[in-house]
């Protein structure tokens, strides 16, 4: 969710969020709020995980055998739900990323060199 | 579908819990306050109830949750409609019924295993198919063995855990248990080879069972006694057990009870009561005794195979082993056509976890006939059912279409409308058991009629309610398929523009074309239904040559071991004295077999001038035999009581047998014999008469006088054999009504061996020969009459249902002038054109389907045309009376009133 007093960030593009999910995952098994956060600490805070839509892709990423998960407990102590990458969950994970590489130098190549002027 | 889905909805709720949580935490630790905190988290994560829905809708839950919804609607939908779920309830539950019933049947014959241990390791033998007791050593595949073979096989072959003998017959035999005062019952005994028990793996139930050192000669005789004997007759006293009985003159131990359940290795409507060992064999028939004799064949033989052990190795064992005791038999050098005939000898394994399958060889083909004919049934019914449905789905058009409109998807419509009858059929086969459960029951009296005992159980099993349940839902789909279809694809805008008026024939073409079908259906199964019944018919009066009118059949177990020549002389003499003297009796005659009795004594003779030696049925009479049973004697003389064995021999052929060997010439005057041909003078030709099989003419029979045999032949076992008597035919005037007890007296007064059986009507013993023909015309007329109601049902519905359609149409009509009478005769034409249709596809079809019936029938062609015209007559018939009654609604109609209906 985007609030008017974080104008910088900037909203995901549909489908990016599974790919983001799954890099973040590679590091290690994580729960859904410290996905949200890996993701908008190593985004330096420009992109936001709408943590509504966050927990539906989880699902959607578990019932296609992406990732799995078991409960667990966090650094501080608290139960959460711990999410793993899984064998099919990495291969998906190098497809996209080659996709994605392909598409955004595509779409570099459209808009052309990046100009300076804000 | 059904599956359940990974995670429950509370766990999910739990995580988003944990992430408020975890979220919480991080913002307090960055600074905020507890309360702050946890609102911004909140906030951050958006609408939870959301979230829970869009987690809910991507689950499995959804599909659930229609089905139930859709479950719901449906039941609400029959209860709503309560005529309409009647009528289909009612044909669902019969014909559900009749199928699950049939295959209740079809179960229990062709596919159930022995109550045994492991039964899939057992194997017989050759394959059972050939009976009793054969002479000889030419059987080419082996199934009936001597006892001497079975001994030689067993100790030949270690692929077998255990190799047991059995008697390939049942005998009744008088029992009586030891201090009773009343006389000797007759009760059903079977010898078996000591390791029979151990064999099928079942233990005696109390006591112990058969054991191998009870089968060795002079072992004292024991006997196992069945469960259900020792629960009818002896009221389960366990004081039975161990105690000493008369089984045919033999004083026997009873050893032990079988477990209930346990009716031995034959499926049959009189399992033994007394299973006794071979061993015990020879004791109670002297000088006829097969027991040791290597030529006489009369038992089966069943195997346990080792686990592990292919059935090919095993069956070339016993191969070698057969040829190598053939050729001990045949002696040091046996010829080159006895090497021959050695090597075309051979033992196929065939496998035995159902017995030996006597019922089912017997009742397969009409099982499946039986089969075939409710299936069709099951076809008309969903057939009509369809139609219903159409029916009303076009009432419910404007519904569906809004349905639509609104943004219904298909696949929800079809499914709610797959689901209501799927509901319908499951309710249908739900009421369809307690059908099946009476059906069975009353099929199984008309089976078994006249039987001691019913082997077959009606209680549904297992596998019988996964068949129904199967069928259910097969029979849901099959008729819900259709209407859903179309009720999906209605074009919303169309049918809310149409509202009431419908020229259009959407539906009414597959309604028009189900009608066609049931036609055809019906009128195949009502031109197979009337060619059994005639057929049967047929069988039932034909020219039997015998009268049964008026006459009675004493079956008699007489126990004479020991009996001199002259005492069985004056019994015999003394018997039938006795008997004509009883008030009510005319005549009465002894003899060896009565006709249609079952058994039969079938040799090769010699005869006087033939080369061959024909095979002929042979049978021993007492004088007025002929007279007593209404065969007439068409030339000669019968046999008198003056004919003893001291005066010369005589014998009486039936007419088959003198034209088969003398032809043209005359067959009196000649000679015949057992052992060469001169020993017995033909004095009389007596008609055709059938004994054995009722489909086919007579046997060539030689009867031949019960105590004239050539004076050394006495001594030879097997002759005496076919003197002794077993019925007594009576020619009575009036009614039998307790002349069973006088009768019963005088044999008991005279001598108390005479062990009687059973008195019955001799057209009882003949109708009981036609059981199966008679269950299957019943059951077929029984399903031919469900498919004319329900086909003319069927056009009924169709027809009213045009009908209301197109009262606005009639209306006009009227009003334009047309008669009462062409508006019925349009709406007539409407309906019987279908039939009409129907017949015309339907003659060829029969003409095929009754082609298959074509062995089963007996004086009538597979196209008899009296019986197709017939059925096509009584078809007609009501589809002018089904169409008749809409179409005279449909004369009454007010025009006025017809056009402000919309």
């Amino acid at each position: 969710m985007i609030t008017r007093e974080e104008k910088t960030r900037v909203a995901l593009l549909q489908g990016t969020l599974d790919l983001l999910i799954l890099r973040t995952l590679v590091f290690g098994a994580q729960h859904g709020q410290g996905i949200a956060r890996a993701i908008q600490e190593q985004s330096e805070d420009v992109l936001l995980v709408d943590h509504g839509a966050l927990y539906p892709a989880l699902q959607r990423l578990e019932s296609q055998g992406w990732i799995s998960a078991k409960w667990g407990i966090s650094s501080n102590n608290r139960k959460a739900r711990f999410y793993t990458l899984t064998k099919d969950g990495r291969k998906q994970l190098v497809q996209e990323t080659g996709q994605w590489r392909k598409l955004a130098a595509a779409i570099g190549r459209v808009l052309g060199p990046e100009t300076t002027e804000g | 579908m059904f599956r359940r889905a990974k995670r429950d909805q509370a766990d999910f709720s739990e995580e988003l819990r944990a992430h408020l949580a975890l979220e919480a935490d991080r913002l307090r630790a960055e600074g905020l306050s507890q309360e702050d905190a946890y609102a911004r988290a909140r906030r951050n994560l958006g609408n939870i109830t959301h979230s829970e829905e869009r987690f809910y809708e991507a689950g499995r839950w959804l599909s659930f949750d229609h089905l139930r919804q859709d479950v719901r609607h449906a039941l609400r939908q029959l209860g709503k409609n309560k005529g309409f779920t009647f009528v289909a309830l009612l044909t669902l539950a019969l014909s559900i019924g009749a199928n699950t019933a049939i295959f209740t049947l079809t179960h229990a014959v062709m596919f159930r295993a022995l109550p045994v241990g492991g039964p899939k390791q057992l194997y017989m033998l050759g394959d059972g198919k050939n009976c009793c007791d054969l002479g000889g050593y030419d059987q080419g595949n082996y199934t009936l063995f001597s006892y001497p073979l079975y001994k030689h096989l067993r100790d030949q072959t270690p692929e077998f855990e255990e190799l047991a003998a059995f008697q390939t017959y049942t005998e009744r035999v008088p029992v009586r248990r030891s201090g009773d005062t009343v006389p000797a019952q007759p009760f059903v005994r079977e010898f078996v080879s000591g390791n029979y028990f151990s064999m099928f793996a079942v233990q005696a139930l109390y006591g112990r069972s058969i054991v191998p050192r009870d089968d060795v000669p002079g072992a004292a005789f024991v006997a196992v006694m069945s469960y259900r004997t020792w629960q009818q007759y002896y009221s389960s006293d366990f004081s039975v057990i161990g105690s000493s009985f008369t089984i045919n003159g033999q004083t026997t131990t009873i050893a032990g009870i079988a477990p209930p359940g346990f009716f031995g290795d034959t499926l049959r409507s009189d399992p033994p009561d007394f299973w006794m060992p071979l061993a015990a064999e020879p004791a109670g028939s002297g000088q006829n005794s097969l027991l040791n004799r290597p030529n006489r064949h009369w038992l089966y033989v069943i195997g346990r195979l080792k686990a592990g052990t292919q059935t090919a190795a095993a069956e070339a064992k016993l191969n070698s082993a057969l040829r190598q005791w053939l050729t001990d038999v045949a002696g040091s050098n046996p010829g080159v056509e006895s090497r021959k005939t050695i090597a075309r000898q051979r033992i196929q394994l065939t496998s035995a976890s159902g017995g030996v399958e006597h019922m089912k060889n017997s009742y397969a083909d009409g099982l499946y006939l039986l089969m075939t004919v409710s299936g069709l049934v099951l076809l008309i019914a969903c057939a009509n059912i369809a139609n219903l449905l159409l029916a009303r789905g076009t009432a419910n058009r404007i519904q569906t279409a809004m349905r639509i409109a609104l943004g219904a998807p298909r696949k929800r419509i079809i499914g709610q409308m797959l689901t209501e009858s799927v509901v319908l059929a499951l309710l249908g086969g739900a009421a369809g058991l307690f059908v099946a459960y009476t059906a069975t029951r009353a099929i199984l009296l008309l089976a078994f009629r006249g039987s001691h005992y019913i082997p077959i159980s009606a209680n549904p099993s297992i596998p019988v309610l996964a068949f129904a349940f199967l069928l259910s839902l097969v029979t849901g789909i099959a008729f819900g398929v259709v209407p859903a279809w179309i009720a999906s694809h209605s074009d919303p805008a169309e049918a809310l523009r149409g509202a009431n008026r419908s020229s259009s024939t959407h539906s009414s073409l597959p309604q028009k074309s189900l009608v066609v079908l049931q036609a055809v259906l019906s009128l195949v199964l009502l031109t197979d239904a009337g060619l059994l019944t005639e057929s049967l018919r047929n069988l039932e009066h034909q020219q039997f040559g015998f009268e049964t009118d008026g006459r009675l059949i004493v079956s008699v177990h007489p126990s004479l071991t020991g009996y001199s020549r002259e005492r069985i002389s004056l019994l015999y003499q003394q018997l039938r004295q006795r008997l004509e003297n009883l008030p009510g009796v005319l005549s009465a005659s002894l003899s060896g077999y009565s006709p249609m009795q079952g058994n039969n004594w079938n040799q090769h003779i010699f005869v006087e001038g033939l080369t061959n030696q024909p095979s002929t049925s042979l049978d021993r009479v007492s004088p007025r035999y002929f007279e007593t049973i209404g065969t007439r004697l068409l030339r000669g003389r019968e046999f008198r009581e003056q004919d003893t064995q001291s005066t010369p021999h005589l014998a009486v052929v039936n007419q088959t047998f003198a034209k088969r060997n003398f032809g043209d010439e005359d067959a009196i005057g000649r000679h015949l014999g057992l052992e060469q041909s001169d020993e017995y003078e033909i004095v009389g030709i007596v008609e055709d008469a059938k004994y054995q099989n009722a489909y086919k003419p007579a046997y060539p029979t030689v009867f031949l006088p019960l105590l004239q045999m050539p004076p050394n032949d006495w001594a030879k076992a097997d002759l005496p054999a076919s003197s002794s008597f077993r019925d007594i035919e009576l020619h009575i005037v009036g009614r039998m009504d307790g002349s069973e007890q006088r009768i019963r007296q005088a044999l008991a007064d005279l001598d108390p061996n005479l062990t009687v059986i059973n008195v019955r009507s001799f057209g009882e013993q003949v109708s009981a020969t036609f059981n199966q023909e008679r269950l299957i015309a019943r059951l077929t007329e029984l399903f031919g009459l469900l498919a004319l109601i329900l086909a003319s049902l069927g056009l009924y519905g169709v027809t009213a249902y045009s009908v209301v359609r197109r009262t606005s149409e009639i209306g006009i009509r009227i009003s334009l002038g047309a008669t009462r009478t062409s508006v019925m005769s349009m709406v007539l034409r409407d309906g019987f054109l279908q039939v009409a249709i129907g017949l015309l596809i339907g003659v060829p079809v029969v003409v095929a389907a009754s082609h298959l019936l074509g062995h089963r029938l007996y004086g009538v062609k597979s196209y008899d045309p009296a019986v197709l015209g017939g059925a096509i007559l009584v078809l007609a018939t009501c589809a002018l009376i089904a169409g008749f009654v809409p179409a005279r609604r449909a004369t009454t109609i007010d025009p006025m009133r017809a056009l402000r209906t919309e």
